[in-house]
């Protein structure tokens, strides 16, 4: 079984993923490129995470 | 990452001719999508077994790295091979330009992109597709940290290389963004098909139904027989080399012993590498039997 702070991973993953799909569905060119994909994830799952640890 | 790569290669660059795109009102677009993205004439031999091999060898050529060129040839043969499940099929043995197709879904692509969406994200493609994140879902340790850094970032050097500029967190998210895209993008296309336009669901074979698809011709007794026969050589030829390698592996070669004796000793090559040398017995280094010079 998955440790906590792998649920927790894992719980920030799916609300990342819960935003590009409702960005997606309403607009399908953000779907269309990987790196499009590539580029929203590191944004919200490294470079904001990174930002915010630092500041706090 | 070439695993990936691999798998985007028979579509990089020629998706966007299939669908069409306007640039400053001048319409691109194949005059026969299908023929053009599958066919030959047309740039149907990138998604043929041997266009994988080509492109790794030239990847392993230009980076050095084997475990690049096996892992983009994976990629690649998996997408050559899943896309003959479609009603037109892949070219798989080029130069042999027979199309080999299941007719599971329809090929859609001549239709337009969202078309084309609609269809596959109503078919067996699309049940396909959920097949593969279903056991990505069970294999969800591989995306974890401790298996990023044991396994992945150990095997290939381009993860140290990329280090020196970004953190291990960053190649991680990295590391993960293939499933996550790939998992968010089925399930968005999904609603995009059936919450919001409604398409209906066809799960038959060769379905949806409702869309107009490109079909190949149906393969006949003799080319189903010549199939079959290169696969059979292929899966010879792979065993022939298996057994090979393992008879290499075991057999025993004469070695000098290390200490200087002039004698010699036998020892298979994983044995050399294990033991780091070859000695006789009382020959080690560090062995009060060993004979001066040891």
């Amino acid at each position: 079984m998955p440790s906590r702070r792998q649920l927790a991973v894992a719980l920030g993953y799916v609300a990342a993923a819960a935003v590009y799909i409702a960005i997606g569905v309403s607009y399908t060119d953000f779907l269309l490129s990987y790196f499009v994909g590539l580029g929203y994830l590191l944004l919200v799952a490294w470079l904001v995470p990174a930002g915010v640890r630092r500041l706090f | 990452m070439p695993l990936a790569l691999g798998s985007w290669a028979p579509d990089l660059m020629t998706k966007w001719f299939v669908y069409g795109i306007s640039i400053g009102g001048l319409k691109l677009k194949a005059s026969d999508p299908a023929q053009f993205h599958r066919g030959w004439p047309g740039v149907g031999f990138t998604h043929s077994l041997i266009f994988g091999v080509v492109l790794a060898l030239i990847l392993w050529r230009v980076c050095g790295s084997k475990i690049w060129a096996i892992s983009f040839l994976i990629g690649q043969w998996a997408h050559a091979l899943t896309d003959t499940g479609d009603t037109v099929g892949t070219m798989l043995f080029f130069p042999w330009t027979l199309h080999i197709h299941l007719n599971a879904w329809a090929y859609a692509g001549q239709t337009g992109r969202l078309r084309d969406a609609g269809a596959y994200f109503s078919g067996l493609g699309a049940v396909w597709d959920a097949v593969w994140i279903v056991y990505g879902l069970f294999s969800w340790r591989v995306l974890t940290r401790s298996y990023f850094e044991r396994h992945i970032y150990t095997a290939d050097r381009s993860w140290t290389v990329m280090n020196r500029v970004v953190s291990v967190g960053a190649l991680l998210v990295l590391y993960r963004a293939a499933f996550f895209y790939g998992t968010s993008r089925w399930i968005a296309w999904t609603l995009w098909a059936h919450a919001i336009h409604h398409y209906p669901y066809d799960l038959s074979w060769g379905g949806p139904h409702w869309v107009d698809a490109a079909h190949s011709p149906p393969l006949t007794w003799p080319q189903v027989a010549g199939i079959v026969g290169i696969v059979t050589l292929g899966l010879a030829i792979a065993l022939l080399e298996h057994g090979r390698r393992r008879r290499a592996r075991n057999e025993r070669v004469v070695f000098p012993c290390e200490c200087g004796c002039r004698e010699v000793v036998k020892l298979t090559k994983a044995e050399y590498q294990t033991v780091g040398g070859a000695w006789l017995e009382g020959h080690e280094p560090g062995d009060d039997r060993a004979p001066s010079g040891a």
